[in-house]
């Protein structure tokens, strides 16, 4: 409080004034928000190319012989989906687009610390993207979105410029990670202690150090693998004395952190929905904290555990499982703090409460089949398998995407000012849940019983589940597309939100829908964590008393 | 009006119910897990591999025990304390914030699970990595897009096909031509990589005969899904010996004539020292330094391999001849430091093999 009472006068002048040109506003703005729903709207672009790509894969493997496009192409297909879902459509929707648009505004701050270095983020973003989908044209790479050397030294030219648009979309990364970074550490509210930080917050704050460290082992390997390309210095060469495997190990001292920076965020969403629609605080907000910043400093601990069948001294495997194990424990708190959160709720199912419920039950298979994996003998045998595939779909489709669309429907709101219709919802989330499982549950037998991934064509006695897992994969589709006919339509015709449909307390529900450049013409003073619902609300001095709207989601929601 | 009072937390009679239902199915999935034939969707053909489904069945049981915990709280609850239509519209739930004896527990236990499960998974690591170190030498090696197969006892000769006794311990030395490929055979639950420029070993015992599919399990190239076409056969003692000797048969007849890779002869006159030396930069400068014999890369240092008083032999005991230099290039060499694979594996053509052995010659 005594923090408070020296913060809270003072800080209210300093507000430039708002841009009006339709370019300053909309296109090279600076104001995070704008810049959090151009991420989002980019990155549900590229979502689409990929997604597209991901029917092209499965009706390749609706037969044993393929025969939907020639293996090469299908091969650059993989390669540029998985690329794209990574770099372009996980990663910049859930720290590029939810991280801007919201934590902001929920640390009781006018913008991010950087806002040039921001706008500068997010245009690298586009032009990186537009790179890697130009490399179809000088012959993509192959070798998937892990890109081993040496045989991605022999692919085609757009190798290459894989490793520059990745390296690209990296640098952007890393000045997204240093800025969030910076924001959390000296713009919160007086009063906004790390301990009164929505979960939202604290994920961003977990993810954004592992962005900026572990970017940068990805730009060395990046950089590396373009200089033996294209300059010829063997780095990855053994034929001239390259280590192949020393990629590995570049590549996946960023690509493991990376899966937590696809994740981390999402359990922040998550950790908001959930007592927003169960009426109830999280349970254990330090311990979900905590664990958040747990799993981001152990997961620089794991990298080899991706490398078992490389060649490593097998004793220097042994520490890579029993730590992987070890981040079992923080991961399974916070599902017990979640399960926990529902325990005597007054749950309103609303979709994105649905999406949440559905993370949990759905994210918690791919975390078991995780342990599965770290454990060397058994991953000696599936190494390499659809096993492989089904457990990272379910760690970034039934967790990281299915985070991504509880985020769309609970803050669609706040980013439009209008709801998005439920009906619709609810259709997208049953069709998408029951696709996804029925296209993805069965690649775990697939790959035990024998099947490789990254495969053009397959043995036939594999046939029937892979048709059954094809014809699985159109319904989500289907499910997306219902998705995005209920964005568009919603934009011009969506129910008018007022600035907190939900009832929900953390701060950026406490202004208008969308909240006024600047967020907060005078900062307010926090008082106490966000997610108690039988006190008052633990904030003074907003900016104006928000009664215009009761919340929607009582009015029948159930 | 918001009730602001927290009742104290009552475990009602119906999720003691729910919990009994739930330890049921656990109990019941366990079951299942110990209780499924896995060898019948997939044979296990050596002996390890049913250890590797027991620590499978292990981790099978206990996880999905635990996943139908949390489905099912998470299913109970969402049904128990849905906001009904007859709630105010302000209603809110039980204010529990944590339980710190709850959060204890619940953090605890699967550290403890953590270290069984350590526990049990290093034992059976160790079991697959204490196979015994004696036994068939087999080398495999992955090509663009195939895998080749060599028996160090058998001069020279690469097969396509596998061939191991039933009960014999077997040693499989790996390594790669070109790019990186994945050897694995289902049957086995056992995989590694073949890297170029590196010899990595898996020790096994097969314990089931029977014709396994062997498969690439890392991309390497356009034919990468076609490289699942070979077998492993597992077969008696007797009718592998068959197989071997007629493998030695045809090999000994070919190497009396000298012969070589492509049936030239090698010839060790007039070869060209200079085309030699950039062979040696692509083939063989992975595994051998031009440096001194002791400066081991994966082979031995070759600078003066043909002139260095200290070591009159080569690594096979033979002295140091352009002959038996030769001989090493056709056949390969198995030692402690590892394979050297063989000239066909090699990609050296008869020239080839004189051309090195030229400049190596030329070297003082």
């Amino acid at each position: 409080m005594a923090v408070a009472a020296v913060h809270a006068g003072g800080i209210a002048d300093h507000i430039h004034p708002e841009p009006q040109g339709f370019v300053r506003r909309y296109v090279f703005s600076l104001d995070h928000k704008i810049i959090g729903v151009q991420y989002l709207i980019t990155a549900f672009v590229f979502f689409m190319l990929a997604g597209l790509l991901a029917e092209a894969i499965r009706t390749q493997l609706l037969n044993p012989n393929g025969g939907f496009v020639a293996a090469d192409t299908y091969n650059e297909i993989y390669s540029i989906h998985g690329s794209t879902m990574v770099w372009l459509v996980i990663i910049p929707m859930l720290t590029g687009g939810f991280g801007n648009l919201i934590f902001p505004v929920q640390i009781g701050a006018r913008d991010v610390a950087f806002p040039w270095l921001n706008m500068l983020s997010f245009w690298i973003f586009p032009v990186s993207g537009l790179m890697l989908f130009s490399s179809f044209l000088l012959g993509a790479p192959t070798a998937g979105w892990m890109e081993y050397p040496p045989v991605s030294l022999q692919g085609a030219a757009g190798t290459s410029m894989w490793a520059a648009a990745i390296f690209l979309v990296g640098v952007s990364s890393t000045m997204t990670g240093l800025n969030f970074l910076v924001t959390i550490l000296k713009m919160r509210a007086p009063g906004m202690t790390f301990t009164r930080m929505p979960l939202f917050v604290w994920g961003q704050f977990a993810t954004a150090p592992l962005l900026m460290i572990a970017t940068t082992a990805l730009a060395a390997a990046l950089a590396a693998l373009f200089i033996n390309r294209v300059f010829g210095v063997p780095f990855f060469d053994p034929a001239k004395g390259g280590s192949p495997v020393m990629w590995q190990h570049m590549f996946w001292f960023y690509s493991h952190p990376a899966v937590y920076i696809m994740i981390i965020p999402a359990f922040g969403i998550i950790s908001e929905v959930l007592p927003t629609f169960a009426r109830k605080p999280i349970f254990g907000y330090k311990l979900i904290a905590f664990s958040s910043a747990a799993i981001a400093l152990l997961g620089f601990m794991v990298w080899a555990h991706h490398m078992f069948t490389s060649g490593l001294a097998p004793f220097l495997q042994l520490p890579f499982m029993i730590l992987t194990y070890v981040i079992g424990v923080p991961t399974g708190i916070k599902i017990f703090s979640w399960t926990a959160t529902l325990f005597r709720g007054k749950i309103h199912y609303t979709t994105a409460m649905l999406f949440a419920i559905g993370f949990v039950g759905l994210f918690t298979i791919g975390g078991i089949t995780g342990i599965f994996l770290a454990a060397i003998p058994f991953d000696l045998h599936v190494h390499g398998t659809y096993f492989i595939v089904a457990h990272l779909h379910y760690v970034l489709v039934g967790g990281s995407l299915m985070g991504v669309f509880a985020g769309m429907y609970y803050w669609f709101p706040k980013m439009s000012g209008r709801m998005l219709n439920e009906t619709l919802g609810k259709w997208h989330f049953w069709l998408f849940f029951i696709g996804f499982n029925l296209t993805f549950l069965p690649m775990h037998w697939l790959g035990m019983e024998g099947m490789p991934r990254e495969v053009a064509t397959y043995d036939p006695q594999f046939a029937f589940w892979n048709r059954f897992a094809s014809f699985s994969s159109y319904l989500m589709t289907f499910a997306i597309l219902i998705f995005f006919v209920n964005v568009i339509w919603s934009i011009r015709n969506g129910r008018r939100a007022g600035a907190n449909p939900w009832g929900a307390r953390t701060l950026e529900w406490q202004v208008p829908s969308p909240p006024h450049y600047y967020n907060f013409k005078h900062i307010p003073t926090v008082y106490g964590l966000p997610y108690d619902f039988s006190q008052p609300l633990p904030y003074k001095g907003l900016d104006e008393e928000l009664t215009d709207s009761p919340p929607h989601v009582a009015a029948g929601a159930h | 009006m918001v009730d602001n009072t927290v009742q104290p937390v009552r475990l009602g009679r119906g999720f003691w119910t729910v919990t009994a239902i739930l330890a049921i199915l656990a109990v019941a999935a366990m079951v299942f897990w110990y209780e499924f034939p896995l060898e019948k969707y997939l044979p296990a053909a050596i002996v390890t591999a049913r250890q590797v489904d027991t620590l499978f069945r292990f981790m099978a049981a206990t996880g999905s025990a635990l996943y139908i915990f949390i489905a099912g709280y998470l299913i109970y609850f969402s049904i128990a304390f849905r906001a009904k239509a007859t709630d105010p519209p302000d209603a809110i739930g039980a204010q529990i914030h944590d339980n710190h004896k709850l959060e204890f527990w619940w953090t605890l236990i699967p550290t403890l699970f953590v270290v069984l499960l350590s526990i049990v998974s290093v034992r059976i690591w160790y079991e697959i990595m204490l196979e015994p170190e004696n036994g068939v030498v087999v080398e495999a090696i992955g090509h663009q897009f195939y895998f080749s197969f060599r028996y160090p006892q058998i001069n020279g000769e690469v097969t396509d096909e596998m061939h191991l006794p039933r009960g014999v311990p077997v040693t499989l030395n790996l390594t790669a031509a070109d790019v990186i490929h994945g050897f694995w055979v289902p049957a086995m639950r056992l995989k590694n990589d073949t890297v170029p420029g590196l010899v990595t070993t898996i020790r096994f015992t097969p314990r089931l005969d029977g014709r396994y599919p062997i498969i690439c399990t890392q991309f390497c190239g356009v034919l990468h899904s076609e490289m699942d076409k070979q077998v492993l056969v597992i077969e008696e003692k007797p009718a592998f010996d068959k197989w071997y000797k007629s493998w030695q048969q045809k090999n000994a007849h070919a190497s009396n004539a000298l012969p070589a890779a492509g049936g030239q002869a090698i010839s060790l006159q007039g070869g060209n020292a200079s085309a030699g030396q950039q062979l040696f930069a692509q083939k063989c400068s992975a595994c051998h330094k031009l440096a001194p014999f002791d400066q081991t890369l994966v082979g031995p240092g070759l600078k003066s391999v043909l002139h260095d008083p200290a070591h009159p032999n080569l690594v096979n005991g033979q002295p140091a001849t352009p002959e038996n230099v030769a001989a090493i290039l056709q056949n390969g060499y198995t030692g402690s430091m590892g394979t050297m694979p063989n000239a066909s594996a090699n990609g050296l053509t008869a020239q080839d093999i004189g051309n090195l052995v030229a400049f190596l010659a030329s070297l003082k």
